[in-house]
């Protein structure tokens, strides 16, 4: 990172405002302006994380603190759908670890992998709060619950 | 006050004190990593636990405060607390803290330089189990260089986060974060934004293992070889305290003593690399006198002669006054020395007043610590010890058109004016006493060889009125000698005394009778942590 | 028991059940109404203390007890959190009754709030649930434009606005400490206790931090009364109980029950039996930080505080997984380890070593690589981690927080109660599904 490096900035600006004044303290909205950030970049890169800091009146080093830490802040781009999929207790009694396989399998990837074409990264990810539908696969957003490897098949046919 | 009983001592505390400050300040030992006395407390090592009385679990001491029990839940009806640092229990915790401490811990010792100074050999040699149960691989990670002349051996750190804290809280600069969770947690920087404040070196001080290493240091010694002398900074008129770490003549390492009156726990990055700076210089170290535009040594007592002849006689001429420059760089006692040639030997003749005084602006940080715009270490004990003199003296010499002058030199990074260049040019006498060829020694009729800043031995005020006692790290080089004693024997041939001070402090005994600052001042009180001239234990 | 009508849950059928509109068409909002209108703080603080009502977050402290820890003196201000990280394996109700009616949740949200008068509160939702905030967003949307958040609520002066965070990935942001931690935009590392939230929690205010189903309860409670709550199941710990249950189960899902249900009902009757009708081998009463019961552990269990703390486990979060005879022990223990050594937050000493050589060696023996040492290093590094579920001194508490604890004492249960398995690991070279 130098000086010529890319700046950051938020596309919604008035977002970023509205973001910040809902909490006494500025250093609060790093979480919501993060997710911000990441929705606009895909990932958080680290002309973000100096925007932020600035934003919110903290070093660098301490945004760098908090993306590391969570699971759902990328440093990286990743594959236009992100498919994670759950591996915790409940799921994997119900066919998670196939889902897994298939996958890979499928696509040629191993997880934390992202396909040639950019398209499906593969995620393992820890209980989503949802095990009464296992097994679960959150794309992007979205959760996708009581899959088979059927259904899960058509699903990704799906995607574009 | 509340009544603690910590294994079989009774100790009455302040309200609110944790059980380790408790115990720390009566000299028992809980072994602890993550606390610091003025970082925030965390509490996670685990290092620390101790047994309390009617607790269900184990305590953390750095984060068990003791309070006024009341009356009915007094232990035995006395205690408000019952503290054990060695049950059982606690001991095997302790045991299990380390186990886990040391699992990726890469056990090298002998090629660690933190070796012999490192909480974790020490803890683990008189905590620990005797064998390592843990027969997986240990993960290895490579050593990063974090800037400011800081690296980290990531393999060693425990993560006991006092080096992250340490910059967020107390330089407040926040370069050093704290990377990944769980067990892939390490210390980490921004690749653009390393390790960069004046406190930085600091951090290799506080950290309780041989993670955090000053690149100045590494490999150059290993630490039990070294001879630790308890010594005073000079970059500034903070007077930091500082151990200095040398062999043989050679210094080391500086690293900052605790001293809560002057500089607590830290010193800055100018004070604990200035040592280089004497290494480079080109030393006088004995009487020399130029003839021919050129240097030829002379004796001691050919050089006092020749003051005696050039200043000590009276001569017709434009101007018959001495100039007498003081140093606040130097000691009290050198300055008061020079004080009395000036007042009693040279009398009206004497201009006293100093060069200019070197000025930056003072650095404030976060967590209290100054690194203060006065460069010198003792111009609060050169006020005290001389009546007016003028600062910066160039207006004066000037106007009187003085042609001779005795200067005791401030140092090396001085550099002088055009105008001032000038000025000594003009002089037809110039006495420089000093430890090294400076710009102001280079343009000297006669040099007399002084004592090098990590020689001197005297006290040093800071700008808060407190006297502490420089002690000497390395012996005087070649023939050179303590500034207060060249000068007692200037004035002894100048003006005809007999003074025959054996040590420095008979020099500041005779201070103690008149300098009001200084009454009462002796080595002794002054110890390894110096007194404050409004201390009224001074007194008794 | 059986006429046992859903308190909770009762109207999540129903189409729009999300609604403003809808919740009000039910009587929603009335216990805001009653306490702006005819109570003072202190007797909804009360109120809440009479019912007993004890947190549906894991560790079953009493609601009204912790309200009135906030210091009445002192002008920092209140804050009130709503736990929605719901990240315990197992566990999905709050997801249920924050999609279904999420205005009962921000009913009980304003009341406590109002109990400990506090102006601004939080709701702290996982940042997995992205459709659920989309509909608590919505849900705040509709309050404010109706009165019911902002200034001066329903004419009554009391002001209170209400802002949902999302988390970003992290199991330990449940953890309350580690929740405020994150709120102010940090790492979610837990803090150290004391102090402990109530007198300085976000931005070292005091703050309360309730469950999302603690706080569902509330407006029951003001509504029809703390004694009305106090006859639901057993005293010790009364009330609804949303039941998670998932994992080899022919109809898993949440029910909602009074406390003190059985678990047999639970699993046979609820949850219609085992899937294909194996047998039973193994159950997390109370997600995956719960010690886990044998079949037998299982009979005539009480799902509530006591009994479960009577087969020495606990209610936890109640999220009931099922493991039938199929499933192998170590496997399902290592997967369960490895949850835990991805979510330790890595700050205390124990934690951040301890859960990752527990995977190590679970590995090492499901791959058959283990020995007999392996198991019982197992049992000596949860001990250490965090001690035995017998809160005997010096056993636990050996960490920051009670993560610790929570994969000690499964990842020992599993031993303890399946040791066969282990030993067969060694025995026959991995394990064998
Ligand atoms: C490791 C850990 C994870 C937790 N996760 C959650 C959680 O996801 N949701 C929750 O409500 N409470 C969770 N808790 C409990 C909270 O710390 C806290 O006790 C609870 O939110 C208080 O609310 P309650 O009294 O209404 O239950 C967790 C505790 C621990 C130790
Ligand atoms: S580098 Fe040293 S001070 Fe920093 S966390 Fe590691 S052990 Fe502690
Ligand atoms: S602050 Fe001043 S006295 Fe202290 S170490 Fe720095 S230069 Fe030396
Ligand atoms: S017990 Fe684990 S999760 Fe809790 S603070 Fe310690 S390392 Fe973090
Ligand atoms: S175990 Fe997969 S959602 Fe909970
Ligand atoms: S010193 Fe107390 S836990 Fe680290």
């Amino acid at each position: 990172m130098t000086n010529n490096d890319p700046k950051f900035e938020f596309d919604k600006p008035e977002m970023v405002e509205n973001i910040i004044s809902h909490y006494p303290d500025k250093r609060s909205a790093v979480l919501p302006l993060l997710h911000l950030a990441q929705s606009q970049e895909g990932f958080i890169s680290s002309a973000v994380m100096r925007t932020i800091a600035q934003l919110v009146e903290a070093a660098p080093a301490e945004i760098a603190d908090t993306v590391s830490f969570y699971t759902m802040l990328y440093t990286e781009p990743q594959g236009k759908f992100n498919l994670q999929v759950c591996q915790t207790l409940s799921c994997s009694l119900n066919g998670a670890d196939e889902l897994v396989d298939h996958i890979c399998g499928e696509y040629k990837i191993n997880p934390g992998e992202t396909t040639e074409d950019g398209k499906f990264t593969l995620t393992k990810v820890e209980c989503l709060g949802a095990c009464g539908t296992a097994p679960v696969v959150q794309i992007n957003n979205d959760y996708h619950e009581g899959l088979s490897i059927e259904s899960l098949d058509k699903l990704l046919d799906s995607l574009e | 006050m509340p009544l603690l009983k910590i294994d079989d001592r009774e100790i009455e505390v302040a309200a609110g004190t944790t059980v380790l400050d408790a115990a720390l300040a009566n000299d028992i030992e809980i072994p602890h990593y993550c606390y610091h006395p003025v970082l925030e407390i965390v509490g996670s090592c685990r290092m620390c636990m101790v047994e309390i009385e009617g607790m269900p679990k184990l305590q953390v001491s750095c984060n068990t405060r003791i309070g006024n029990a009341l009356p009915d839940r007094k232990v035995d009806g006395m205690y408000d607390m019952v503290v054990s640092t060695k049950s059982d229990i606690v001991k095997r915790a302790r045991e299990n803290t380390l186990e886990f401490l040391l699992l990726n811990h890469p056990l090298d010792c002998p090629v660690c330089d933190q070796a012999g100074e490192c909480f974790l050999q020490d803890y683990s040699f008189r905590y620990g189990r005797a064998h390592s149960r843990f027969e997986d691989e240990k993960r290895v990670r490579p050593a990063e260089d974090l800037g400011a002349g800081v690296v980290i051996n990531q393999n060693r750190c425990i993560m006991c986060t006092r080096c992250v804290r340490f910059t967020r809280e107390i330089s407040g600069t926040g370069e050093l974060f704290v990377q990944q969770r769980g067990n892939s947690t390490k210390i980490s920087i921004l690749e653009d934004k390393p390790l960069d404040n004046l406190l930085a070196g600091n951090v290799t001080d506080i950290c309780p293992v041989g993670a955090l290493l000053s690149k100045d240091y590494i490999h150059r010694n290993r630490i039990w070889n070294l001879d630790r002398q308890p010594s005073v900074c000079q970059e500034c008129s903070v007077g930091c305290n500082v151990d200095i770490y040398h062999k043989n003549g050679k210094v080391f390492r500086t690293s900052a003593r605790e001293n809560l009156d002057v500089n607590g726990y830290f010193i800055c990055d100018t004070g604990r690399y200035s040592y280089h700076d004497y290494e480079a210089v080109e030393r006088v170290t004995s009487p020399m006198i130029r003839k021919d535009k050129k240097w030829q040594k002379i004796s001691w007592d050919g050089a006092f002669k020749e003051i005696f002849e050039k200043l000590g006689r009276k001569k017709e001429g434009d101007s018959n006054n001495v100039a007498g420059i003081f140093s606040p760089f130097h000691t009290s006692e050198a300055n008061f020395m020079f004080a009395r040639l000036m007042q009693n030997v040279f009398k009206e003749r004497a201009v006293i007043g100093t060069l200019p005084l070197p000025k930056e602006e003072e650095k404030k940080f976060p967590g209290g610590f100054r690194i203060s715009g006065d460069c010198s270490p003792n111009w609060r004990g050169l006020t005290e010890v001389s009546s007016y003199i003028y600062e910066d003296i160039f207006n004066e010499l000037k106007k009187q058109k003085i042609k001779l002058m005795y200067a005791l030199d401030d140092g090396v990074n001085r550099e002088l004016t055009q105008e001032w260049k000038d000025l000594l040019r003009n002089l037809d006498f110039l006495v420089v006493q000093t430890y090294a060829m400076t710009p102001l020694a280079e343009r000297a009729h006669l040099l007399l060889p002084g004592a090098a800043p990590l020689e001197r031995e005297g006290t040093l005020m800071n700008d808060s009125g407190r006297i502490q006692w420089l002690r000497p790290v390395i012996p005087l080089k070649g023939s050179s000698r303590p500034d207060w004693k060249i000068v007692m024997e200037v004035m002894n041939t100048v003006g005809k005394r007999e003074l025959d001070y054996s040590h420095v402090n008979e020099v500041l005994a005779e201070m103690n009778e008149r300098i009001p600052a200084y009454e009462g001042v002796t080595f002794f009180k002054l110890g390894e942590s110096g007194m404050s001239i409004n201390e009224e234990a001074r007194e008794s | 028991m059986s006429d046992f009508k859903p308190i909770l849950t009762e109207h999540i059928h129903t189409e729009n059940s999300h609604t403003l509109e809808f919740y009000r068409s039910v009587g929603g909002y009335s216990a805001l109404e009653k306490v702006l209108k005819t109570m003072a703080p202190d007797d909804v603080t009360n109120e809440v203390k009479a019912s007993n009502l004890r947190g549906r977050g894991g560790a079953g402290f009493s609601a009204g007890l912790k309200w009135g820890f906030i210091p009445k003196e002192g002008d920092k201000p209140k804050y009130l959190v709503c736990n929605a990280d719901e990240s315990e394996p197992g566990t999905f109700k709050d997801r249920l009754l924050m999609t279904k009616v999420p205005h009962q949740m921000l009913e009980g949200i304003i009341i406590a709030s109002y109990a400990i008068q506090a102006q601004l509160a939080f709701v702290y939702i996982r940042g997995e649930f992205y459709s659920e905030y989309l509909i608590l967003e919505q849900m705040i949307a509709e309050a404010k434009e109706a009165s019911l958040l902002g200034k001066n609520i329903l004419d009554s002066g009391y002001d209170l606005d209400v802002v949902i965070h999302r988390g970003a990935g992290a199991y330990i942001c449940g953890e309350e400490t580690g929740l405020l931690e994150s709120l102010e935009g940090k790492r979610g590392w837990p803090r150290i206790k004391p102090p402990f939230p109530a007198i300085e929690g976000y931005l070292k205010s005091p703050t309360i931090v309730n469950n999302v189903e603690t706080l569902a309860n509330v407006p029951h409670i003001i509504n029809r009364g703390a004694d009305w709550f106090r006859a639901i199941g057993p005293e010790k710990g009364p009330g609804p109980k949303l039941f998670c249950i998932s994992g080899r189960v022919k109809k898993p899902g949440v029910y909602e029950e009074p406390m003190g249900i059985s678990l047999q009902d639970l699993i046979y009757d609820r949850a219609g039996g085992i899937t294909k009708d194996r047998k039973l081998k193994a159950v997390f009463p109370g997600g995956s930080s719960s010690p886990i019961l044998t079949a037998e552990e299982t009979e005539d269990l009480k799902m509530d505080f006591s009994g479960l703390a009577s087969v020495n486990s606990m209610l936890g979060s109640a999220g009931i997984i099922v493991m039938d005879e199929t499933v192998n022990m170590v496997k399902a223990c290592l997967n369960v380890a490895r949850f835990y050594a991805h979510e330790s937050c890595g700050q205390c000493t124990p934690c951040r070593e301890g859960t990752s050589w527990l995977v190590k060696i679970l590995t090492r023996l499901y791959d058959g690589n283990g020995t007999r040492r392996d198991i019982e290093m197992l049992l000596e590094i949860t001990d250490n981690m965090g001690g035995l579920a017998d809160f005997s001194l010096g056993s636990f508490g050996k960490t920051v927080c009670p993560f610790g604890e929570a994969v000690s004492w499964p990842v020992r249960s599993f031993i303890e109660k399946f040791e066969n398995e282990f030993v067969a690991c060694v025995n026959i070279g991995g394990a064998v599904v």
